[in-house]
């Protein structure tokens, strides 16, 4: 414990003891006080479009089904059947009525409420042994939507989701609001890397550092014009709510010409500009900053991305939303989905999907060499030496804590939260305080339920 | 209709519009017949070209309206009638955006294959089909990729199937479309920094 307050401190003060990129006991805090609190995505509403549609999604651990149930509401429920514990959905996604369990045959309606219990009468004595009314699978203890960007929460006295997502909300809109209709998601691919989750999450909230090396080739063969050193720097990192961002400063001009210039259609800009608030429209058009990668709290990355798609200089947009979800502390399934506004023209789909598959995913150019670099800084964080050394994770700040370079003015920058322009690790400390506020705080136990241990009691008809 | 291993189509994909229609026509051929040894041959000849990651030389055995497909695999139950995700692939590709990943490989700045992985290419189960073009021949195939990176990290193994059209061009046989089938939904390498 002792250790583990001088871990805190450490983070506090900008410094990472490496070895909590590669370390069990780290991870079995992170399980429980972290993952067993935080709101965590798991789908878009999108992916259940219609009656009966339903996605499987993990919390670490957990099997979730997620449905949109014949009233059209979306629901949250632990795949796990009430009787025996058999898992009662086995595919990833599909669209059912009914889920029955394969193993005595429980079954129930796509909004978890119980409907068949085969032999009830003869085996329970009917009602008066198992009483069938108001037992459904059980639901995530919350559940809560933005931008029909599903989330839940393991705690039930979670704040609200809103309250959580804060003014990260103003950013968010940028990914997953760019028309009234909002988002389609497709995907996800997902794959297994032998890489601490953290990583990602920091690297995508504010790493603007990497991008000239990490990703020289991909300016090399005329993939994206951007990360030259020069042109990163110019950019800023902004932190508001519980996540934060890495921006490009774009070329002059106005709102319409910077969409423009990173490939947007002029009818996309159109319902960009009725969707948008006018301080989201200024920081763009007046400000010249361009949304690019960013992370929410604790575990989900959003990247958006201008590159060459065909031969010749027209650029193409694309937003894809990935989920950084731990296995062990030396493993993370990766989910990443591609996104793009519903009301796009099918051609600019098409378009942007290439350009996300050429650049992010399983097969994108510039996630091949992220996932080298993590998976080896997580190997090399295993070992006793790791346990000696404290990373510098200080950059943008002088010794006295004071910083490198002022915070953007309202006028330079009409986004919430503070930004800072040019490189600094102001995001990953954020994130890592964070992750130190929660590890320190204990959780309640969770209340636990008795499926049918007890008569109910009757409603008395008034 | 099989309840497994669903078919795979170009016009799933948006980016499939451009790709050959031609499909297979009755029974594999025998293992004689001069079309499937010429399959078999360039099938295992392609494998050691991409073991060696001799990718320049991969690109041109490719024909210039290739659409290289490999979908993301889902567990679906049975009877829906499809296992993959809709809209969404691992590889979706054409000429030019394989000839960006050739080309990526071959700067010096390749970070995840620096040092190069070691991989092999295990091709087995072939068989070729005819089509109603004289100058097409459809190739069945199983391939299992072994990839080791570094000295003692766990290699890695992806399982698929493939679907080949082949195209005659004068004493060449080029790869008009590739569809692959992966058998895992998630996969167990750290990318696909290779080619199946
Ligand atoms: S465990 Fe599901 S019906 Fe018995
Ligand atoms: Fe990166």
């Amino acid at each position: 414990m002792a250790e583990q307050a001088a871990v805190f401190d450490a983070v506090r003060r900008g410094m990472i003891p490496a070895h909590i990129y590669n370390d069990a006991e780290i991870f079995s805090l992170e399980k429980e006080r972290l993952f067993g609190r935080s709101w965590l995505f798991v789908a878009h509403e999108s992916e259940v479009p219609d009656a009966g549609d339903y996605v499987v999604r993990r919390v670490l651990e957990d099997s979730f089904i997620i449905s949109r149930d014949n009233d059209g509401g979306v629901r949250a429920m632990f795949n796990m059947c009430l009787h025996r514990g058999m898992q009662v959905c086995r595919a990833e996604m599909g669209n059912a009525s009914h889920f029955r369990c394969p193993y005595h045959g429980w079954s129930y309606r796509n909004d978890g409420r119980i409907v068949g219990l085969p032999f009830h009468k003869e085996a329970y004595g009917g009602e008066e042994g198992f009483s069938r009314k108001g037992q459904t699978l059980l639901p995530a203890p919350s559940l809560g939507t933005y931008n029909g960007l599903i989330f839940i929460s393991l705690d039930p006295d979670a704040p609200p989701l809103e309250e959580f997502l804060g003014d990260f909300k103003f950013y968010l809109d940028y990914y997953t609001k760019q028309s009234s209709s909002g988002i389609e998601l497709r995907g996800p691919q997902r794959w297994r890397v032998k890489a601490n989750w953290k990583i990602g999450a920091e690297n995508f909230a504010g790493d603007m550092y990497h991008t000239p090396q990490t990703h020289t080739s991909v300016v090399e063969i005329g993939l994206f014009r951007e990360p030259k050193a020069e042109k990163r720097k110019d950019g800023n990192t902004y932190w508001a709510g519980n996540g934060g961002g890495t921006t490009y400063k774009l070329p002059d001009g106005n709102l319409e010409e910077r969409l423009r210039y990173v490939g947007y259609p002029d009818e996309m800009i159109e319902r960009m500009k009725e969707t948008w608030s006018p301080d989201q429209q200024t920081v763009i058009g007046d400000n010249g900053f361009m949304i690019s990668a960013a992370s929410l709290f604790p575990n989900l990355s959003f990247v958006h991305n201008w590159p060459r798609v065909e031969e010749s200089d027209d650029v193409l947009p694309f937003v894809s939303i990935r989920q950084w979800q731990p296995i062990s502390e030396n493993e993370t399934e990766i989910l990443s989905w591609f996104a793009v506004d519903k009301e796009a023209p099918e051609e600019f789909k098409a378009l942007s999907y290439k350009a996300y598959l050429m650049c992010f995913g399983s097969t994108g150019m510039f996630e091949q060499d992220d996932v080298e670099n993590w998976v080896s800084l997580t190997n090399t964080a295993a070992g006793s030496m790791a346990r000696r050394l404290q990373l510098n994770s200080r950059m943008g700040m002088l010794f006295d804590g004071s910083p490198v370079v002022q915070p953007l003015s309202a006028e330079e920058f009409a986004g919430p939260g503070v930004a800072h322009a040019g490189y600094g690790e102001y995001n990953q400390r954020h994130l890592l305080n964070e992750w130190a506020n929660c590890l320190e705080r204990p959780v309640d136990e969770a209340a636990s339920l008795a499926v049918g241990a007890e008569k109910p009691i009757e409603e008395v008809p008034r | 209709m099989s309840t497994t291993h669903h078919a795979i189509d170009s016009a799933q994909s948006p980016l499939g519009r451009h790709a050959s229609t031609t499909s297979r026509a009755g029974k594999s051929l025998p293992f004689d017949d001069p079309r499937h040894l010429a399959a078999h041959h360039w099938l295992v000849e392609e494998a050691y070209i991409l073991d060696h990651q001799e990718y320049e030389t991969w690109l041109e055995m490719l024909t210039e309206d290739i659409h290289y497909f490999m979908p993301v695999k889902v567990t679906t139950a049975l009877g829906s009638g499809y296992d993959t995700a809709p809209g969404m692939a691992h590889f979706d590709e054409n000429k030019y955006s394989l000839s960006r990943r050739v080309a990526r490989f071959a700067t010096e700045h390749a970070w995840t294959e620096d040092p190069p992985s070691r991989i092999r290419h295990y091709v087995t189960n072939v068989r070729t089909f005819e089509t109603d073009a004289a100058n097409e021949i459809i190739v069945d195939s199983a391939v299992l990729l072994f990839r080791s990176r570094g000295d003692v990290r766990e290699a890695s193994l992806i399982s698929a199937g493939r679907e080949d059209l082949l195209r005659r061009d004068g004493d060449r046989w080029q790869l008009a479309r590739r569809h692959i089938a992966v058998d895992e939904s998630v996969l167990r390498t750290q990318n696909l920094a290779i080619f199946l």
